[in-house]
């Protein structure tokens, strides 16, 4: 318990810290140039109560593209990379075809994306998903590589077949790193969520996004940083929610003398 | 009843294959315990995972209680060097692994319970101690209540007090359940204590190089007297005789 309220204390204080640094920068920037570049956090806050109806909408909607991504992102990528990296064969074939689209950016292929799903809310996800969908196989395979043998050994000579192999020691024994990977790359995957949609989603009211809602207000800069922070806290909630699933998940990880072995 | 008839076991293939086992033969009686002592790195493991039916023999014959042996058997149960634990399982789950895996709903909490583990089902391996782990090892191949046991060196790297108690644990257990039992190792005492017989091999590729009659064998005791101190300095004897 008292981890957990000190965890949420530097949470706070790290909120505290960004705006303190934002108000100081806001105000340096008005010094210098003699105008209002970057609205202070006050403004910025009256910004966002004054339209929390549609901002509020354009978080829920950009909150739930993303989980949706990120579960088809999971879906699609653990079970490709968990065989890909355990079984040597398909390692052999598969893994020069990953590394060559791996470091590929979706955003360039945005014009034929869109060509090929339309402006609707499939080539939104699909830009989002290509993006994690790759971090997440890559981690699979790297983890799934160097699953301990003994381990295996374990669960064949009680007769396991190639699923309860797969259930019992390959997944558990990745997840730690998968779920990593996953919290890392969403930075990645929320700017992707941005370019999906602001490029992708000129046909959507500022309620359709986040992305959408700071495009939308480009020339209210107060309403449209509030979009900023709502995409940032966006950020943060995925990231925390990861680390919680992975406490949940992977309690093995956080016991005993070093800390699981 | 095991029966080995010129066992051999090549890993690889071509110019980079390790040949491990080669034209080993040897047989243990129903209800009777033989260990199996060699080298670091002379086969040891290998010839235990062809009798668990988890390695194909490249040329030779397995067979238990008659049967050749073509894969997992259900009344083999196999305890592997350092425990083979799986980290992410409590120690609960560790020991009920097999019967889960083979479909059963038997608990091992008795197991669990005379193995001195009551209390730490829900801890996970990185919670215990060595000894400990290595009983819940043993706690899982005797779930299976199997007719055959093979244990990969179920003692090594322990201080030798841990070492000796789960030696005793091992002979108690073949006392009460009486299995069939091959016990591998590379020390030379627990060669002598807990083999009716002993196989000696050679360095890689393994073969038999001596089998020694150890009838002393049976008794907690039987390590305190000049009997046993003998055999195991003709062991030593063997062994370095062997080039090992
Ligand atoms: N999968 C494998 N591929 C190639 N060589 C192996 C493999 N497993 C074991 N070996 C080699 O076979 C020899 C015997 O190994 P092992 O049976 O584990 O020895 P021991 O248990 O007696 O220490 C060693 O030289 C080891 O390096
Ligand atoms: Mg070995």
């Amino acid at each position: 318990m008292t981890r957990t309220f000190r965890q949420a204390l530097s949470y706070l204080l790290a909120v505290g810290v960004v705006i303190g640094l934002w108000w100081g920068v806001s105000w340096l920037l008005e010094t210098i140039r003699e105008r209002e570049i970057l609205p202070t956090p006050g403004v910025t806050f009256a910004a966002a109560v004054e339209n929390i109806g549609t901002l509020a909408s354009a978080f829920g909607t950009s909150a739930l593209r993303f989980l949706i991504a990120l579960a088809v992102a999971f879906l699609l990528g653990l079970p490709l990379g968990l065989a890909v990296g355990f079984e040597r064969r398909l390692d052999q074939y598969l893994s020069p075809l990953i590394y060559l689209l791996y470091p590929m950016p979706p955003v360039a292929l945005l014009l034929f994306l869109y060509l090929a799903f339309g402006l609707g809310e499939v080539v939104r996800l699909v830009v989002v998903v290509m993006a994690l969908f790759f971090q997440v196989v890559v981690a699979a395979q790297g983890a799934a590589k160097y699953i301990v043998p003994s381990h295996v050994t374990a669960v064949r000579s009680a007769g396991a077949t190639r699923w309860q192999i797969y259930r019992h020691v390959v997944l558990p024994a990745t997840l730690p790193s998968v779920l990593t990977a996953a919290r890392v790359s969403v930075g990645l995957g929320i700017t992707m969520l941005y370019i999906a949609e602001t490029k992708l989603g000129v046909l959507l009211g500022p309620g359709g996004g986040l992305g959408r809602f700071i495009e939308y207000y480009t020339f209210r800069g107060d309403i449209s940083l509030a979009g900023v922070v709502g995409l940032a806290l966006l950020g943060l909630l995925f990231y925390v929610v990861l680390e919680l699933l992975e406490r949940f998940l992977c309690r093995w990880k956080f016991v005993g003398a070093r800390g699981g072995a | 009843m095991i029966e080995v008839d010129g066992l051999t076991v090549v890993y690889g293939r071509g110019e980079t294959s390790v040949p491990a086992v080669a034209g080993l033969s040897m047989e243990v009686d129903t209800y009777e315990l033989v260990s199996v002592v060699g080298p670091s790195g002379c086969g040891k493991s290998t010839l235990l995972f062809v009798l668990a039916g988890l390695l194909r023999p490249t040329a030779g014959r397995v067979r238990v209680h008659g049967e050749e042996v073509r894969g997992v058997r259900r009344d083999v149960a196999l305890i592997l060097q350092d425990a083979g634990l799986l980290p992410w399982k409590t120690v609960r789950q560790n020991a009920e692994l097999a019967l889960r895996l083979q479909g059963r709903k038997d608990s091992a909490d008795q197991v669990l319970a005379d193995l001195g583990l009551a209390g730490f089902e829900k801890r996970y391996p990185s919670e215990l101690s060595e000894g400990m782990k290595r009983r819940v090892g043993i706690a899982r191949a005797l779930a299976l209540q199997p007719r055959v046991m093979l244990m990969d060196e179920p003692t090594a790297n322990l201080d030798s007090i841990t070492r000796e108690h789960i030696q005793n644990l091992i002979l108690g257990l073949w006392w009460e359940m009486g299995f069939t039992g091959v016990l591998v190792t590379h020390d030379m005492e627990e060669a002598v204590f807990l083999g009716r017989r002993i196989y000696v091999l050679s360095a890689r590729p393994a073969r038999v190089a001596e089998v020694i009659e150890n009838p002393g064998m049976g008794e907690p005791g039987y390590r305190g007297t000049p009997e046993f101190a003998a055999q195991v300095a003709h062991l030593r004897q063997v062994l370095g005789g062997n080039g090992a």
